[in-house]
């Protein structure tokens, strides 16, 4: 996995080193929300990954398809096969399931998110009494 | 393709280069023909969407189409490392196919032994024919791990612990010995028994017979795919 892959020269000096098991876990819920906006082929979602996160997150084919696939399988998104230029393309689409997944899953990085950060920048943590 | 187009000989060497690559891809992958081909075509498509973008790549001064389009096919991944990606939701596939298969054609062979051994199962009653049915624990072991598969592999995996590919692999396997331990049962016990032979048994027979042949593929298959997949997704994982 090329997690923090460098597109252009200045890229490298703004985009830190990423290691890829950082990834374990919000895989689904990333790919989850690229497709909230809209139905996208799956080339289409590796390349929407790697612009919304500035080309930190330039994930391999071989993590993105296989990854749509379980998510299909577990009802949080479905697919439909149309033709583009002669070509049959598979796009892929959230259930009413994925949007309740999706939520759920911001709503476990916003909390784990902010406890990560309160550590990591030396914040002092909320008095449990 | 934004901006830029292939000249008519670096479009043909991109076609070559891009059947090549999906051909060499469909020798590799294990699973379902159906998902195979679904696999195939869908990786096409974005194939040549990744080959579009870099060789319509205005940043990519000084290099040729041929070395966009070698490039292109580079960045998508080497056939193996696709292969080795989608071969844990092919077995799953497969595991739920093969499954699927056991649970439909389950009554069409049963229906004949539940004849043969009673005949007139509403006059004796629901336990007198589940006690003549001397391999009803293989299947009620078969029912309950073809169950905890496919509600392990599916939609419930939202609420329940996902099923490895090994581990739905595992079961099709048990549930394939346990269906073929059942079929050679039965025919055994029949063949030895005392009981007049009745034109129904060549049904229930012939029913289990092939069964028993599609048990010993299945076993093949999975056994097979158990032993490819495990030592790659070990690699993949480290």
């Amino acid at each position: 996995m090329t997690v923090g892959k460098a597109g252009p020269a200045e890229e490298v000096s703004k985009v830190l080193p990423m290691r890829p098991e950082l990834l374990k876990g919000h895989l689904d819920a990333l790919l989850l929300a690229v497709l909230e906006a809209g139905p996208q082929h799956g080339y289409a979602v590796i390349e929407a990954l790697r612009a919304g996160s500035d080309g930190a997150l330039g994930l391999p084919t071989g993590t993105v398809y296989p990854a749509l696939h379980r998510l299909e399988r577990a009802g949080l998104i479905a697919s439909d096969w149309e033709t583009v230029g002669g070509r049959r393309r598979r796009a892929y689409h959230l259930t009413a399931s994925g949007r309740t997944a999706l939520g759920e899953q911001r709503a476990i990085w916003d909390q784990f998110s902010t406890a990560v950060t309160a550590v990591l920048g030396g914040r002092a943590w909320p008095a449990t009494g | 393709m934004a901006g830029h187009r292939l000249t008519s000989n670096a479009g043909a060497h991109a076609q070559a280069r891009s059947d090549a690559y999906l051909g060499e891809l469909a020798q590799l992958l294990r699973g379902p023909r159906r998902r195979r081909t679904q696999i195939l075509t869908e990786l096409r498509g974005g194939l040549d969407q990744a080959i579009a973008d870099h060789t319509g790549d205005h940043t990519s001064h000084g290099r040729t189409d041929d070395q966009l389009v070698e490039s292109a096919i580079a960045h998508f991944g080497t056939p193996r490392a696709i292969a080795d990606a989608f071969a844990g939701e092919l077995a799953t596939a497969y595991a739920r196919h093969t499954i699927a298969w056991y649970v439909a054609t389950g009554p069409l062979v049963g229906i004949w032994w539940l004849l043969l051994s009673q005949p007139h199962p509403w006059r004796t009653g629901l336990v007198a024919v589940l006690a003549a049915i001397p391999i009803m624990p293989l299947i009620v072991v078969a029912i309950a791990t073809a169950v905890g598969t496919f509600a392990t592999t599916g939609g419930l995996i939202r609420w329940l612990p996902e099923a490895s590919p090994d581990r739905a692999l595992t079961a099709t396997i048990a549930i394939a010995a346990l269906t073929l331990a059942g079929d050679v049962t039965v025919i055994t016990l029949y063949t030895q028994s005392t009981a007049p032979a009745r034109p129904l048994a060549i049904l229930a027979i012939a029913a289990s017979g092939i069964r028993i042949a599609c048990s010993l593929v299945v076993l093949r298959h999975a056994t097979l795919m158990h032993r490819d997949s495990t030592p790659r997704r070990a690699q993949i994982t480290r």
